[in-house]
C-alpha cells in the first residue's frame, strides 16, 4: 500500500526547520539535493557535504538560484576515508559554531554508494562498506555532542529495501574472498538498520540514567527507505551491465523530491519524537527485516565497528 | 623476537589484499611502498582493525641508496621475519621503442634488482624457528612473450625462473618460494579499465583480489610452487603449451592491438560493447 503522505504533515514537518541546522551528506545528487533544496527552502541551515569542489558549487548555485536567502554551506570530504570523516567532522563543528551556534539539530547520513568490483580504500576497507557503513557511524559518533545540545537531536539514516533477506557475514564482512556487488550492497544497508537500532538502546539508557537532572534530552535516530528512485546512483561506479539494468529499473522509481519527504517528515515532525518506530517510508512506520532487530547482531556488529573506527563509544 | 610479515608494494591494490589478509590472520606487518601519508593511513587502520603491530617505512626501492636505508632501518628494528611478500612491481604499456632510458632503468630495478635484494637480505632475517615463506608476484605473462609489455612480460618470467631455481636451493632449510601469476586482477580503476577494455576475455579471465591473496597464501603454506589463479587461466596456460610460442606471441600482439583501438571482432563483439561502455568508473 503506497499511500502518499498529507501534506499538511509535511508542510508542518518543513515550517518546523525554519532556523534548524541540519547536516546532510550526499547533497550534491539524487535524494539528498532534492532534501538539501526544500529544507533551505523552509529557513533551515543546512551544511551539505559533497565529495566532489565543482558538484557542490554547482548544487549551492542551483539552490541559490530556487531561494535567494536560502542558509547554505558546502563543505567536501571523500567520506569513504575514516580520516576525512574525522576532519570533516572538526570542519562541521567549525560552520555550526561560525554561524553562532552550537547544536546541529538534524544528521542526515545519506550519501551512498555502489561499486561493481571490490574496491578497498586506502585504510583497507572495501568501498561500499566505508561510505555507506563506517562513514554513518563515525560521523555520527563526532557530531553525537553537539546532536544531543538540540532541543530535538534527530539521527536520519538512509537504507532500503535491499536490507530484508541478507544476513551479516561474520567471517568476511567486506566480502574480500567472494564479492558480489549486490550482496555488498544489501549488506551495508541491513548493517545500517542494526546501527540506528544499537545507537537508540543506547540513546534510551543515556536518555533514562539523565532524567533525574530534569534536563529533557530528546535523540533519536531513524532509518529511511526511500522506496525505488530515479537517481544517478546505478550509474557510478558500475560497468555496462549494471548500468544498463538500473536504466531499466530507475525509470520506474519515484522522484528524489518524492523521495525526500520521509526526511523531511522525520526532521521536522514535533511528534515523531516519541514514536518507538525506527523504520520510515513514504512517511510512514514500517516492520524492518528481523534480523535487523536481533540485539546480539547489533551488538556484535556494533563492537566490531568501534573495533575498526578505533573509537569507544561511551554514553 | 617477534615475527613480521614484509611486504613492499603495499599500498597498491594487490599488496593492500595481501596486508589485509596477514592482518586477518593475526600477523605482524612491516610495509613498505612510495608514499609515507598513503602507509602510515593504512597501518594506523590495520592496527585498530585487526589487533596486530604494523611497522611501516617508507621507500622508492628503485633507488640503490634508499633501499640500504630501508634495510638498516629493517635490521635496526630487532625484529626476525616469518614471511616476505615481493608485490612491487611497475609496466610500461606500449612498444619499446618508445620506452625513455629512464624507463628502462626503473622497469628492471624495480621488478628484478629491488626485488632480489631485498630477498636475499630478509632471508638472514628469518626466524629460523619455522618455516619461512617468500611469495613473489609474477604474472600470468610470465609464461608469454608479450608485444607491447615486452619488458614487462620477460622481466616477470626471470622473477619465474628465479623463484623455482631458488625454491629448490632453499628447501633443506625450511623455505618456501612460492610464484603467483595472476591474469588481470581489478585493483585501481585503471586496472578496471584495462581489464573491460580487453572485453569478455578480460572479464572471465579476472578474479577478485582478496580472493587471490587469501588462496596465495594458502598455496604458500603449503610450500606450492606456482600458483595461477582461475581455472580458466590455469587451463589457458597448460594448452598454450602446446602451440608454438611464435604462434602465441602473434596472438597476443594482435589481441592488445585491437583492444588499445577498441574493436575486439566477433564472436565477442556485442558482450565486447556492453562492457565497453565504462566511463566513470571510480
Ligand atoms: N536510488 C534508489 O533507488 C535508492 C533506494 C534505496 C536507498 N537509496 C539510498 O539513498 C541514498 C542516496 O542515494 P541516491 O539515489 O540519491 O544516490 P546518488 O544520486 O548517487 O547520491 C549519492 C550521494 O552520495 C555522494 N557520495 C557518494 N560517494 C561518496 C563518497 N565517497 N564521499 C562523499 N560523498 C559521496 C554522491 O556524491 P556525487 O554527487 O559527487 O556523486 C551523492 O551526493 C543512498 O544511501 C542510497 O543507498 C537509494
Amino acid at each position: 500500500m503506497n499511500t502518499r503522505p498529507s501534506s499538511t504533515l509535511l508542510e508542518q514537518a518543513g515550517r518546523n526547520l525554519k532556523g534548524k541546522t541540519v547536516v546532510i551528506t550526499g547533497a550534491t545528487s539524487g535524494i539528498g539535493l532534492a532534501a538539501t533544496k526544500i529544507m533551505a527552502g523552509y529557513g533551515a541551515f543546512v551544511i551539505g557535504i559533497g565529495r566532489s569542489e565543482q558538484k557542490c558549487r554547482m548544487a549551492e548555485t542551483e539552490i541559490r538560484e530556487l531561494h535567494a536567502d536560502a542558509k547554505i554551506a558546502y563543505l567536501t570530504a571523500d567520506l569513504s576515508l575514516l580520516r576525512e570523516v574525522r576532519k570533516l567532522a572538526e570542519k562541521i563543528k567549525e560552520t555550526v559554531h561560525k554561524e553562532g551556534n552550537d547544536c546541529i539539530d538534524v544528521l542526515v547520513n545519506n550519501a551512498g554508494t555502489f561499486a561493481c568490483w571490490y574496491i578497498s580504500t586506502e585504510e583497507g576497507f572495501e568501498l561500499q562498506f566505508a561510505v555507506n557503513y563506517l562513514a554513518p557511524f563515525l560521523l555520527t559518533y563526532e557530531l553525537l555532542p553537539l546532536l544531543k545540545a538540540a532541543s530535538t537531536g534527530r539521527i536520519i539514516n538512509l537504507s532500503s529495501g535491499s536490507h530484508y533477506r541478507t544476513k551479516i557475514r561474520w567471517n568476511d564482512i567486506m566480502m574480500r574472498k567472494h564479492y558480489n556487488c549486490l550482496m555488498a550492497y544489501k549488506q551495508t544497508k541491513l548493517a545500517n538498520v542494526l546501527f540506528t537500532a544499537e545507537l537508540n538502546r543506547r540513546l534510551g539508557k543515556y536518555h533514562r540514567s539523565n532524567k533525574t537532572q530534569d534536563s529533557c534530552i530528546n535523540i533519536r535516530a531513524f532509518v529511511v527507505d526511500p522506496g525505488l528512485v530515479n537517481t544517478q546512483i546505478g550509474f557510478k561506479g558500475t560497468t555496462g551491465i549494471v548500468k544498463w539494468i538500473w536504466k531499466m529499473r530507475s525509470q520506474r522509481g519515484i522522484e528524489p523530491e518524492e523521495a525526500a519527504s520521509t526526511i523531511i517528515y522525520l526532521a521536522g515532525d514535533p511528534n515523531v519524537l516519541n514514536s518507538q518506530e525506527i523504520y520510515w517510508k513514504n512517511c510512514h512506520p514500517l516492520k524492518p527485516s528481523k534480523y535487523s532487530q536481533r540485539e546480539d547482531v547489533a551488538l556484535r556488529l556494533w563492537e566490531m565497528t568501534e573495533q575498526m573506527c578505533g573509537i569507544r563509544w561511551e554514553n | 623476537m617477534e615475527s613480521y610479515v614484509l611486504i613492499t608494494g603495499a599500498t597498491g591494490g594487490l599488496g593492500k589484499a595481501f596486508a589485509v589478509e596477514c592482518a586477518y590472520r593475526g600477523w605482524n606487518l612491516f610495509l613498505t611502498d612510495l608514499s609515507e601519508e598513503h602507509l602510515c593511513c593504512f597501518a594506523t587502520s590495520l592496527m585498530n582493525t585487526y589487533a596486530v603491530r604494523v611497522i611501516y617505512s617508507p621507500c622508492d626501492l628503485t633507488d640503490a641508496a634508499e633501499r640500504q636505508k630501508l634495510l638498516s632501518h629493517i635490521r635496526s628494528c630487532n625484529i626476525s621475519f616469518s614471511a616476505l611478500i615481493n608485490v612491487a612491481g611497475l609496466d610500461y604499456e606500449g612498444l619499446f621503442s618508445d620506452r625513455s632510458p629512464e624507463q628502462i632503468r626503473t622497469l628492471i630495478r624495480l621488478n628484478i634488482e629491488a626485488n632480489l635484494e631485498i630477498t636475499a637480505e630478509i632471508l638472514k632475517l628469518r626466524n629460523r624457528i619455522k618455516p619461512f615463506r617468500i611469495i613473489n608476484v609474477a604474472s600470468l605473462a610470465a609464461y608469454y612473450s608479450m608485444p607491447l609489455k615486452a619488458m614487462y612480460a620477460a622481466s616477470k618470467r626471470f622473477l619465474l625462473s628465479f623463484s623455482m631455481a631458488l625454491r629448490e636451493e632453499l628447501r633443506p632449510y625450511g623455505v618456501t618460494v612460492t610464484t603467483l601469476c595472476p591474469a588481470g586482477l581489478p585493483t585501481t580503476p585503471e586496472c578496471i579499465k584495462a581489464i573491460e577494455r580487453q572485453g569478455f576475455a578480460g572479464i572471465i579471465t579476472t578474479k577478485n583480489v582478496g580472493y587471490v591473496a587469501a588462496k596465495t597464501i594458502d598455496h604458500a603454506l603449503k610450500g606450492h610452487a606456482v600458483y595461477i589463479p582461475g581455472k580458466l587461466n590455469q587451463l589457458l596456460r597448460f594448452f598454450s603449451s602446446f602451440i608454438p610460442s611464435v604462434v602465441i606471441t602473434r596472438f597476443i600482439g594482435s589481441r592488445w592491438q585491437r583492444a588499445g583501438e577498441n574493436k575486439l571482432q566477433k564472436p565477442e563483439h556485442l558482450i565486447w560493447n556492453l562492457w565497453r561502455k565504462t566511463e566513470g568508473v571510480t
